[in-house]
């Protein structure tokens, strides 16, 4: 039975519509027309327990508020959902004692106290017995090194440590389910590496169901064996991430270093994107030609001195999906 | 499971967040004493001239504004966060308290207390003892309790007023001005006998925006004063008031909340 549930969910809100310019804003304050926007519209999708699933989606493509509906923070216009047998939006404290929570640009911690204490005091707000807070604070302390930092004030703290202890913190109550909400935002690359290694071991030795949303996609391709894309408030793609990049990772680049920087190359199926002194890059269709031939094919009328074939990025194809839109049939589920 | 040890929890960690700033802290009681002392002294000035007001002598008028200022201390204590719910919600900081197990109100509730209100209890003790001792009030037993009651109404009906003041920012997000439009000045014009004001105004501290069971009412009672347009039990209901009151703007607030849980903000 899936840990999470989402049938058909809709949310709409009713939203002030901005008049522009001086004159427009005085009279907005008067007479205001609300236009209703449509943030979530009609998704679906069910996680397994102990799955790890990337929600992913441009800016204001509705993401946090599905997370909000999925918490129980906002009641969905329409539409079901059920996170571990429990609707969020009615047993919202119930559920609550179910989830983990960690909003990547908003603390939780009690700001102006050492960082022991907000841990101290989530102990007795989540009810977590003595032995297990011990247990679990040695191990989070061992793996996130919060030992550093426990009787610095949260204020003082830096930003990787703040989100290690963030997440720990999201953690003390031993939720089958973690929300994470940009949990690598504005880190740089050894603590974003730092809160990955972590991610991937409480799921593998926890059993954590995890949904994260990111912009990162090294976040994604690191983490998740699935994804779910949302844009303008619907799903778009929703399945295994390498599927993704079958789909659309038929464009590669073969990136060539010969003698002659200038040499032209006349070959079916692949075109020249960029040249720099002697390093050219050609990108060529598996389909048509594949690596092997097109090195075959170089070789010919050029000598190559070096070479390497690049995969797409997740990146560059999920915004070659937002524009492009994806095909109804690679829509799974 | 019991809120209240979770509470004294909660609230000491409040006050020790405060307590990081010190200097701030102890401005803020110094100043508080100061700001009252000062309007003593005008009152004083005032009836220096004129000798009562309304019937009120200076010493009853201490005595009324004691009142005022040791129930508004409490309800700072408890409740004066609650003025600011319109910048959790507009910074998106309220969400906390809904992902959590416990109740939102009491989380919400249990997020501060205010020590800094020493200084109206230091400003307050003072002068009921020094107006105790000036008019021979004589402080029986059941005078004792009724002050008591009379406080924890006042400190309800105040503590309410600033929860409705709040549960508005679920409705319009920005809401700290209505404390500034409507509870300062109420609260204000509480400082002097109501009897000096026409009736509507008095009708209005009764019956719309009860601060007049604050303190003013009650006081009638100690102090054996008349109160037109009103029979004389009224100055025996302000806990009463104070209870439904308070329960009116806790309904007003959970309404609050369940609006926004279904439009965000």
């Amino acid at each position: 039975m899936p840990i999470i549930e989402v049938n058909n969910i809709n949310k709409d809100f009713m939203v002030a519509k901005r008049e522009t310019g001086f004159l427009g804003s005085v009279r907005s304050l008067f007479k205001r027309e609300f236009i209703k926007k449509e943030a979530v519209k009609d998704i679906s999708f069910s996680i397994e327990k102990g799955e790890m699933v990337g929600y992913i989606g441009p800016n204001g493509a509705g993401k946090s508020t599905t997370i909000k509906m999925l918490t129980g923070i906002l009641v969905p216009s329409s539409g079901t959902i059920k996170v571990n047998g429990i609707v969020p939006y009615e047993q919202r404290q119930k559920n609550a004692s179910n989830i983990g929570v960690v909003f990547g640009q908003r603390t939780q911690l009690w700001w102006d106290l050492p960082t022991i204490e907000s841990f101290e005091l989530l102990k007795e707000i989540y009810q977590v017995s003595d032995a297990r807070y011990k247990q679990n604070m040695e191990i989070y302390q061992e793996i996130l090194g919060l030992d550093e930092f426990l009787n610095t004030p949260v204020r003082q703290l830096s930003l990787g440590q703040r989100m290690r202890a963030d997440i720990a913190a999201s953690l003390l109550h031993d939720p089958p389910i973690l929300f994470l909400d940009e949990p690598t935002i504005g880190l740089d690359v050894v603590a974003k590496e730092k809160m990955r290694t972590f991610i991937q071991e409480i799921n593998r030795e926890r059993k954590v169901t995890v949904i994260l949303t990111t912009h990162d996609m090294e976040d994604i391709e690191k983490l998740c064996n699935r994804m779910v894309l949302i844009d303008h408030g619907q799903k778009v793609y929703d399945g295994d991430i390498s599927a993704v990049k079958e789909r659309f990772g038929k464009i590669r680049t073969l990136v060539v270093d010969v003698e002659n920087g200038e040499a032209t190359f006349d070959i079916v199926g692949a075109e020249v994107v960029k040249r720099e002194a002697n390093r050219v890059w050609l990108q060529f269709n598996r389909d048509e030609i594949s690596a092997s031939e097109l090195i075959g094919r170089i070789t010919q009328t050029h000598s190559i001195k070096d070479l390497t074939v690049e995969e797409p990025a997740i990146e560059s194809i999920i915004s070659r999906i937002y524009q492009e839109g994806f095909e109804e049939k690679l829509v799974s589920v | 499971m019991s809120y209240l040890p979770l509470y004294f929890k909660l609230v000491g960690a409040g006050v020790r967040a405060q307590l990081q700033y010190r200097f701030a802290f102890f401005m803020r009681i110094i100043g508080l004493i100061t700001a009252y002392a000062g309007m003593a002294a005008t009152m004083w000035v005032m009836l220096y001239r004129f000798d009562a007001l309304g019937g009120w002598t200076f010493y009853e008028m201490l005595f009324l504004l004691a009142l005022a200022v040791v129930s508004w201390g409490c309800c700072i204590t408890v409740f004066f966060h609650f003025k600011s719910l319109d910048t959790y919600i507009v910074n998106g900081t309220f969400d906390r308290f809904l992902v959590r197990p416990i109740h939102p109100f009491f989380h919400f509730m249990s997020m501060k207390f205010d020590i800094g209100a020493v200084g109206q209890f230091i400003f307050s003790i003072v002068v009921f003892l020094w107006v105790s001792m000036a008019i021979d009030i004589d402080w029986s037993v059941w005078k004792v309790l009724f002050l008591l009651s009379t406080i924890i109404g006042g400190v309800l009906i105040q503590g309410g007023m600033l929860v409705i003041i709040s549960a508005l920012a679920f409705w319009t997000t920005k809401s700290e001005q209505f404390y500034w439009v409507a509870m300062y000045p109420a609260r204000n014009l509480t400082n002097y006998p109501l009897v000096i004001y026409p009736k509507l105004v008095q009708m209005i501290t009764a019956f719309i925006v009860p601060f007049g069971f604050v303190n003013y009412f009650p006081s009638t009672v100690i102090l054996g004063k008349e109160t037109p347009y009103f029979p004389d039990f009224v100055g025996f209901l302000s806990p009463l008031v104070g209870v439904v009151f308070f329960l009116l703007a806790y309904w007003l607030w959970m309404s609050g909340l369940s609006r926004y849980k279904s439009t965000g903000s």
